[in-house]
């Protein structure tokens, strides 16, 4: 048999010989701030190899035309086969660090930066080249809150077994003022203050701003530990198996919030979410890959567990009450959190390719996943406490010790599940040497089988208690006089038992028509079917063209369906230039079927019986959204996108590359999501390799984008009231057939819109001149712009004795947010006015880092490198503007989050490196 | 009739791919001690990678225990003096040599088809005419796993996705620049069934390999969660905190109006703890975290009160 041949048959035969990495289960070497790249054994700590490839200098480039880097120095020959024994080797960095600067870290701050010994990296290798065996270990900065740690041990083309430790510190702010002890536990409980606040709220206010005065700011902060193993290893020729285990904790604390009261709030204050999260990952699967068949199978099975699954926080308030009586504001000591549940998660995918080289060189997959996602949490009751004399303000009924118990829910635990299922297909051919075709059609769909209704058994209430009972928005009937039948009494639905049929039978119209009565089972159906060919126009260049269409069938959302359709040209040429070229242009455009403002009535008080149009009844609760508001998931949308890429050989050993994206969107919904959407991005590289003694590199990215939306400060829709509007925007309301508000001065009444039982729905559905509950005249539109501007500059230089890796990389980012409002119509005093009108402080951010090591080899086997690091960064967010002054700007509220901080962070080092010979 | 046959056999010569630098049939195999007379110094890199180490230690098959000649092919003419630089007698790997993409790739495939690449067809990189020497340099341990052209997978990816590289440096982030992740912890590029080369079947299920807390289900859902995090979250990197897409209370406003409650209404300057000390009357919604102050369990809440995610 000829050689040819030969090698094909093998070839053919040839097993996927590759081990998994950064696959399931498997995290790939991991590192930190100081070694971003994973420590790799054979080059650690080494300069350029001044050979380079050898055939080389520059190195040669890739089939783009990319110049490959210059390869490090791997301290000489591998050894043969025939060396008997095990061949060590090791490598460790250590020195000392020494970090100054503000003492914050970097929002978010992912490095451990305090001074002392450092362990920076280290690589211990053993090897059996007579039997393929080896074994690798390496990490770095040991002993610290971001180290990192992966040791590979196997048999080289048989098996092998990867474990692997990471830690990640995140400081999520360190301008944080904290009122309580035992954060990061399941109960905080106030250091000083006394729980339910003082005498009175202004009491309460003085005390809390003397408490923060008195408490300095401090670090929340999140670390995550993560180690896994695996285990891969080939069956046969054609089969191989893998396993992995992935044990994810994270523990610390975030910043939250808390509030009391009912539907806008009487009271809310910062509180910290105590955070002890762990997550196992199992994974196993096999793969086979023969001559024409290749399979695939995984199965996986995900538990995450919640070690602080409710957390009680006392309450550093005087909160205001809505909805019952004959409570105190004292009573409201804590509040307590049903922090996220446990839950699993388990999946089975198949994979499966086959090939059919003697039918136009044709090659089908077919992909099938099945997916389960589970919890089953034991629910907590809606308060803690009695609420002895406490009762409903419509209808009288008590809420005295009817509230707090598991008893007073509908049943007992979640029993949530939303399970997935994935079917994919793809066929690709080869009609014509130049040509290939694709075509592919894949449907996932997720089925939620999640069912709540929110009804107390031991009182026949629909709705809920709200924050611990310090409000309500429980279902009662109407008493508005001639809603219901003369007599119907609040409390009507409770006499129901919780049956829903029962409630609907009786006829009544609710109070209210936005009072969620049951969970929403979300879930959807996406079909995507795409063809796509590709033809080659010369030698190396080439066009392709596809169309796709994606059909999204959603349960429960205002639009039952959407369709995407996509159309993308392209453009490949590596040979017109010494480089590459690529673009491409695609055009999206969405549609789908009729929008309903409010696909939710059946979950909502407004399923009980009719709407209560009668004279005084607001109507606003049964309208969910303006007529004309799309959200901008499932708004209209044409979309065009221009990607491009040029690479380029500007001379032998200097690359140069400019790439781009032009997205233009556009929003034609009048609410919402309005106007174009745009996000573009240019960006231009540079790289230049003079051989080993010099690398310099250099990059600058410019982006810009700019959203728009559009909404309408709800005004009223009152049966029986008639609404006046005025030529400066204004809208008043009197009784229809009473005397007309006065015109304001200066202006001219407009036009005026009654509102009645008849007319209330069309009258206040939509936006228009003279809405009485959307007028157009209090209409806001708000634009943010963002502008970022990324600078990165690199360089490796040889002096000889003396060796230097400097990088250099400048952030600006700004965001700048404009808005326009009415502000007459909107009722704004002049001050409220003159402050509003200087808008929002732009959302700004700077971050500078500037890393240089020098590397000194004092023999073979010693180096030292001094390394210097420093990182400055300025935050501006006018969310905190004036947080830290005035923390408890009103009653019944405190901030203790000051906001990202400025910072500066300078780390200075002396390492040594230690190999053996 | 010449020039017609001319111009046809010119356009078929066009419409043809490139020719195959297919080696001829009389070369044999010479070994590997006779690459290596010549290239000790490529040898003595690639004594270092995985491949070196399988071939040479513990071969499979016959073929792989021809080392180099496993992917360059039989050397024997390529070795004869004068051949050096005749391409179409060695598979080469690099631009320069000139061996088809898909040549190059099916060498590649021929060994590592399956597994992670069984959807490497007519993905977003194959259709970018990527070869899979653009992101691999076989001929040296560049990085500790992968034989990458680059020290990590992020670094390998930047090379071109320069726009990613940026977004990664804005004030909210993946910590991919901080060694905590890579690109290859949410996406396949060898190919997936997601068009964005996604390592599972949809962008929730990669996002709950890190945030499992989220995963749910909660028993009060909050439904443009549940379908996509992107809906509010950038996948890389953002201006503003968490990732979000736009700065809330706007970002949610996006989407609630509440005609009888607070969503809808216009939040604006004169509302902030700042401007509460010039007279201004303070709003939550437009202070620290905004609506999120109230609505902490913005992702959902298993609270049998938590339908509108405050406890």
């Amino acid at each position: 048999m000829r050689p040819r041949a030969i090698r094909a048959t093998l070839l053919a035969a040839c097993i996927s010989a590759s081990l998994a990495h950064a696959e399931d289960g498997a995290m790939p070497a991991p590192g930190n701030v100081l070694n971003p790249a994973p420590v790799n054994p054979s080059t650690a700590g080494r300069w350029m190899d001044e050979e380079g490839m050898g055939t080389r200098i520059p190195a040669a480039r890739s089939p783009i035309g990319r110049l490959y880097n210059m390869p490090l120095d791997a301290g000489g020959e591998a050894p043969a086969r025939d060396v008997p024994g095990w061949i060590n080797s090791a490598y460790i960095e250590f020195g000392l660090v020494r970090s100054s600067g503000t003492g914050t870290r970097g929002i978010p701050g992912y490095l451990d930066f305090d001074s002392g010994i450092y362990l920076n990296t280290y690589a211990l290798t053993a090897e059996k080249p007579s039997e393929a065996r080896f074994f690798e270990a390496t990490g770095g900065a040991a002993g610290r809150d971001d180290q990192f740690h992966h040791v590979q041990f196997g048999r080289y083309n048989d098996w092998k077994v990867t474990a692997w430790f990471d830690g990640s510190p995140m400081a999520l702010t360190s301008n944080y003022r904290s009122l309580w002890g035992g954060t990061g536990t399941s109960s905080l409980n106030l250091s000083t203050l006394t729980p339910g606040g003082g005498a009175n709220a202004a009491a309460t206010q003085t005390a809390i701003q003397n408490a923060l005065a008195a408490t300095p700011p401090g670090e929340l902060d999140i670390v995550r530990r993560r180690a896994g193993v695996r285990l891969d290893s080939h069956l046969s020729t054609s089969w191989r198996m893998f396993a992995s285990f992935v044990d994810d904790k994270r523990d610390g604390a975030r910043p939250f919030g808390m509030v009391f009261g009912g539907g806008g709030g009487g009271g809310n204050f910062e509180a910290p979410q105590s955070i002890d999260y762990e997550t196992q990952d199992f994974v196993a699967g096999v793969q086979f890959a023969g001559e024409r068949n290749s399979f695939n199978l995984r199965a996986s099975a995900s538990f995450f567990r919640n070690g602080i699954d409710t957390m009680t926080v006392q309450n550093p308030l005087f909160v205001t009450l809505n909805g019952t009586n004959g409570l105190s504001p004292s009573l409201f000591t804590q509040g307590r959190f049903d922090l996220p549940p446990d839950n699993e998660a388990f999946n089975v995918k198949g994979e499966y390719a086959h090939a059919f080289p003697e039918f136009y060189r044709a090659n089908l997959t077919a992909t099938a996943a099945l997916g389960s996602m589970r919890q089953d949490d034991k629910f907590i009751a809606p308060t803690q406490l009695a609420l002895t004399g406490g009762t409903v303000a419509a209808g009288g009924a008590s809420l005295a010790n009817v509230w707090n118990t598991p008893d007073a829910l509908s049943r007992q635990s979640a029993d949530a599940r939303i399970d997935t299922r994935l079917a994919d297909v793809g066929l690709a051919m080869k009609p014509a040497s130049a040509l290939d075709v694709r075509a592919k059609l894949r449907y996932y769909e997720t089925r939620n089988h999640t069912e709540y209704f929110a009804c107390n058994p031991l009182t026949g209430q629909w709705g809920r208690l709200l924050n611990d009972g310090s409000g309500l928005s429980i279902v009662t009937a109407n008493t508005t006089p001639g809603a219901n039948p003369a007599g119907t009494s609040a409390n009507a639905y409770n006499t129901a038992s919780c049956s829903l049929a029962a409630v609907m039978a009786m006829n009544l119209a609710p109070v209210a028509g936005n009072i969620p009565i049951a969970s929403i089972p979300f879930d959807y159906r996406q079909t995507l079917g795409s063809v796509s060919a590709d033809y080659r126009v010369g030698r190396a260049s080439s066009v392709n063209a596809s169309l796709e269409r994606e059909v999204m069938r959603r349960d429960f959302r205002e639009r039952d369906e959407t369709t995407e359709d996509r159309m993308k040209l392209g453009y490949v040429d590596r040979g017109t230039i010494e480089g590459a070229m690529r673009i491409s242009y695609e055009y999206d455009k969405r549609g789908g079927s009729d929008y309903n403002t409010n696909p939710y009535a059946a979950f909502t008080s407004a399923g009980f019986g009719p709407a209560p149009a009668v004279n005084t009844q607001s109507m606003a609760t049964w309208f969910k959204s303006i007529e004309q508001f799309r959200s901008f998931d499932l708004a209209d949308r044409t979309q065009n996108i221009v990607n491009g890429r040029v690479d380029y050989s500007i001379v032998q050993n200097l690359d140069g590359a400019i790439s781009f994206q032009v997205k233009d969107a556009m929003f034609p919904a009048e609410f919402g999501r309005t106007g174009r959407l745009r996000a573009n991005s240019a960006t231009l590289d540079v790289s230049y390799q003079s051989g080993s003694n010099a690398v310099m590199y250099g990059f600058y990215t410019r982006q810009w984008s700019n959203m728009g939306q559009r909404g309408v400060h709800p005004n009223g829709c009152v049966v029986g009231q008639t609404y006046y509007f005025f030529s400066d925007g204004r809208v008043a309301n009197a009784n229809t057939g009473a005397t007309a508000p006065a015109t304001p001065p200066g202006t001219t009444l407009v036009g005026t819109q009654p509102v009645t039982a008849g007319n209330w729905e069309t009258a206040c559905a939509s936006a228009a001149a003279t809405s009485p509950l959307f007028p157009e005249s209090r209409a806001w539109e708000v634009n943010s712009h963002d502008d970022n501007d990324v600078l990165g500059l690199g360089i490796k230089y040889d002096f000889g004795r003396m060796k230097l890796d400097a990088s250099f990389t400048r952030m600006l980012g700004r965001t700048r947010i404009g808005y326009k409002y009415n502000a007459a119509a909107l009722g704004m005093t002049p001050l409220q006015e003159g402050l509003a009108s200087r808008g929002l402080s732009d959302l700004t951010f700077s971050q500078n880092i500037l890393t240089a090591s020098l590397l000194a080899p004092i023999d073979r086997n010693i180096s030292v490198r001094l390394l210097f690091r420093q990182e400055i960064g300025k935050i501006r967010d006018w969310h905190y503007d004036g947080v830290t002054a005035n923390p408890v700007p009103a009653n019944n509220t405190a901030f203790l989050d000051g906001g990202p901080v400025d910072y500066r962070d300078t780390l200075v080092g002396i390492f040594f490196q230690v190999r053996t010979p | 009739m010449k020039w017609t046959a001319t111009l046809l056999l010119a356009a078929v010569a066009l419409m043809a791919p490139g020719l195959a630098a297919a080696i001829p049939p009389e070369a044999t195999y010479v070994g590997e001690k006779t690459c290596i007379k010549c290239h000790d110094v490529e040898a003595k890199h690639f004594g270092h990678t995985q491949h070196a180490k399988a071939f040479r230690q513990n071969p499979r098959n016959e073929l792989e225990g021809r080392v180099c000649e496993a992917c360059h092919g039989p050397g024997s003419l390529h070795a004869q003096r004068g051949n050096e630089k005749k391409r179409e007698y060695l598979v080469g790997f690099t631009r320069d040599w000139g061996t088809p993409l898909d040549e190059q790739n099916a060498v590649c495939m021929s060994c590592h088809k399956g597994g992670q690449r069984m959807h490497w067809q007519g993905s977003a990189h194959d259709t970018a005419k990527l070869g899979c020497s653009d992101c691999h340099n076989a001929m040296a341990r560049f990085s500790a796993n992968g034989l990458l052209r680059a020290a990590s997978v992020s670094e390998t990816c930047q090379t071109c996705h320069a726009q990613q590289r940026a977004d990664f440096r804005k004030r909210s982030h993946m910590p991919v620049p901080e060694g905590k992740m890579s690109c290859a912890d949410c996406h396949n590029p060898h190919g997936s069934t997601t068009k964005t080369l996604l390592k599972a079947d949809s962008v929730n299920e990669v996002c709950y390999a890190c945030h499992a807390e989220f995963r749910g289900p909660m028993l009060w859902e909050h439904a443009p969660v549940r379908e996509n995090c992107m809906n509010c979250h950038a996948a890389h990197g953002s201006n503003h905190d968490k990732l979000l897409v736009a700065a809330r209370p706007y970002m949610c406003q996006q989407c609630h109006v509440s005609p009888a409650l607070h969503a809808g209404q216009f939040f604006r300057g004169d509302q902030s703890a700042r401007s509460q000390l010039s007279g201004g009357t303070p709003n939550p919604r437009m202070i620290n975290r905004s609506c999120q102050n109230c609505h902490v369990q913005v992702h959902g809440s298993n609270h049998p009160s938590g339908a509108r995610f405050q406890r």
